[in-house]
């Protein structure tokens, strides 16, 4: 039940991460895949695995607070492939986590592949640092929680590693590059 | 670390230290030696990770810093490449590490070298290029100095986690882009317009080679891709940034030296790509003969190729003389005697 839940707030995440510009958006989005990115390592891994998800992107979504263009931006004029691919996304991974993957862990296999793709897609389609560095983040941290699907554990240093990955792309770069 | 890895570490220090001796002021030098070992450290890091899982997001650091240094590109363009293959690689070693039917495995397969393809920047995923650019900031790093490490590692991972079908469906895939590449590289570097661009597809053809030599599972393959990486390495990863350092005011020539330089990028005898050319065919050959057929017809295509590179970097001087006579020197001992690389990779 709870991963259930935690799958659908990544979900929702990753999607708002997708949907907006603006970094009260991007730092929303964060910090919702953050918290379920951390529900679903706790399950799947351990807490001090959890907890280093957690400071992580507590810390990214943080620091996008406090820089980026301003406001939510939600959906601003020609978001519609944005949405097609938020839901396409959505669907296709629910149906290869549910019906040809097989064994227990729906949830888990879910938010692996959407937490992957959809940032990862985003930073293909963006030209906005902020949006690209918010999705590197989460994209890190969804790569650490995708780590606990191999049967030999590799122990908390993925989840370390995505932590400062995800907190210092939030950090990059200070100032945007000059000219085309 | 694994000895093929650990060998390639060892020329990539080589490599860096050529660059910081051509860099032509203390400022450059500095500059390159910082840039030079945060890529050298985080792909040792990549090496050093116990699973490609790990690596990973090492890589995207690697990757954001590299996007963050200088040049004129977008930060969000020179992001992309590597957020592509960091998500390929991801999806491929999730696809392999769960419980399915086979096509989940030869997915992982295709998506692994795809995103390998991403991180290097071959075809087809071929990264924004900007002539103005320095090589440490260009995609060049990634070509030429991150890549060959990275792929051994890459390779050598997903090999461990795959079932001995999906292994062959990784050999297959490689030894086709390494095909693709081969002859878009080789063709591409003879008739593309500019002198970057053909310096670029140079390396690209030279993947092809390499990939090539990855997909060949016999021993023989894999000595070929390890000599190829070294020609990139401290063949043509030197020269080119021979060429870049006054391509203004370079003026194209056809002394001796240039037909010599043309006969190291093309890969000829005595050189050290003509021993990894000789051991890829021969590993081709104990596989699938057309195989070796197929290559040896896009080797011929190396040539006008390089004839055009050799001519392009004029007549070096001072410093770059001598850079180019120690180029040639070792090149000409690896291709001559290939076994301590060989013997040091583990082969």
């Amino acid at each position: 039940m709870i991963e259930g839940i935690a799958a659908v707030a990544a979900w929702l995440g990753v999607s708002t991460i997708v949907l907006t510009d603006g970094r009260l958006g991007l730092a929303s989005g964060m910090a919702l895949t953050t918290v379920a990115l951390t529900v679903i390592a706790w399950q799947s891994a351990g807490v001090f695995d959890a907890a280093a998800i957690l400071i992580g992107g507590v810390v990214a979504s943080g620091l996008r607070f406090r820089s980026g263009p301003g406001g939510w931006n939600l959906m601003p004029p020609g978001s519609t492939p944005r949405l097609v691919l938020r839901v396409g996304s959505g669907v296709l991974a629910l149906w290869v986590a549910a019906t040809v993957m097989q064994g227990s862990g729906t949830a888990f296999r879910f938010v692996a592949m959407i937490a992957i793709a959809l940032p990862a897609a985003r930073i293909l389609a963006t030209n906005e640092i902020a949006a690209a560095t918010t999705a590197t983040g989460a994209l890190v941290l969804g790569i650490a929680v995708a780590a606990a699907t191999h049967e030999a554990s590799p122990g908390p240093a993925p989840y370390l590693i995505a932590a400062l990955v995800a907190a210092g792309a939030a950090l990059w770069p200070r100032t945007a590059p000059r000219g085309a | 670390m694994a000895p093929e890895p650990a060998t390639l570490v060892a020329l990539m220090v080589a490599g860096l230290a050529f660059a910081v001796g051509l860099a032509p002021t203390r400022q450059q030098q500095r500059r390159l030696v910082i840039r030079g070992t945060t890529g050298l450290a985080g792909a040792a890091m990549v090496a050093l990770a116990p699973t490609l899982i790990l690596a990973i997001p090492v890589l995207v650091g690697l990757g954001v810093l590299h996007a963050s240094v200088g040049g004129r590109s977008k930060f969000t363009v020179r992001l992309r490449p590597i957020a592509m293959a960091a998500g390929l690689l991801a999806l491929a070693l999730l696809f392999a590490g769960v419980a399915g039917p086979d096509v989940l495995q030869r997915f992982a397969a295709i998506g692994a070298v795809a995103g390998l393809a991403a991180a290097i920047g071959v075809v087809p995923y071929l990264h924004e290029l900007d002539p103005d650019v320095p090589a440490s900031a260009s995609p060049i790093a990634w070509l030429a100095f991150i890549g060959p490490l990275l792929a051994s590692v890459a390779v050598l991972r997903v090999e461990q986690v795959l079932t001995v079908d999906a292994d062959g469906v990784l050999g297959a895939t490689l030894i086709g882009l390494g095909l693709l590449n081969l002859v878009w590289g080789s063709i591409s570097a003879w008739r593309t317009e500019t002198d970057i661009e053909a310096w670029r597809y140079s390396f690209v053809a030279d993947w092809g080679l390499a990939l090539c030599g990855f997909g060949l599972a016999a021993g023989d393959g894999r000595s070929a891709a390890v000599l190829i990486l070294f020609t990139i390495l401290l063949g043509r990863l030197p020269l080119y940034l021979v060429w870049q350092q006054s391509v203004h005011e370079k003026v194209p020539t056809e002394r001796p030296i240039n037909l010599v330089v043309a006969g190291l990028l093309a890969g000829s005898a005595p050189f050290a790509g003509f021993a990894g050319r000789i051991l890829l065919l021969r590993g081709a050959t104990q596989i699938y003969w057309p195989l070796a057929m197929a290559i040896a017809i896009g080797l011929l295509l190396w040539l006008p190729g390089s004839l055009r590179l050799g001519r392009s970097i004029g007549l070096p001087r001072a410093r770059q003389a001598v850079l180019v006579a120690i180029v040639i020197a070792l090149n000409v001992t690896a291709g001559l005697y290939p076994l301590p690389i060989l013997s040091a990779a583990g082969y």
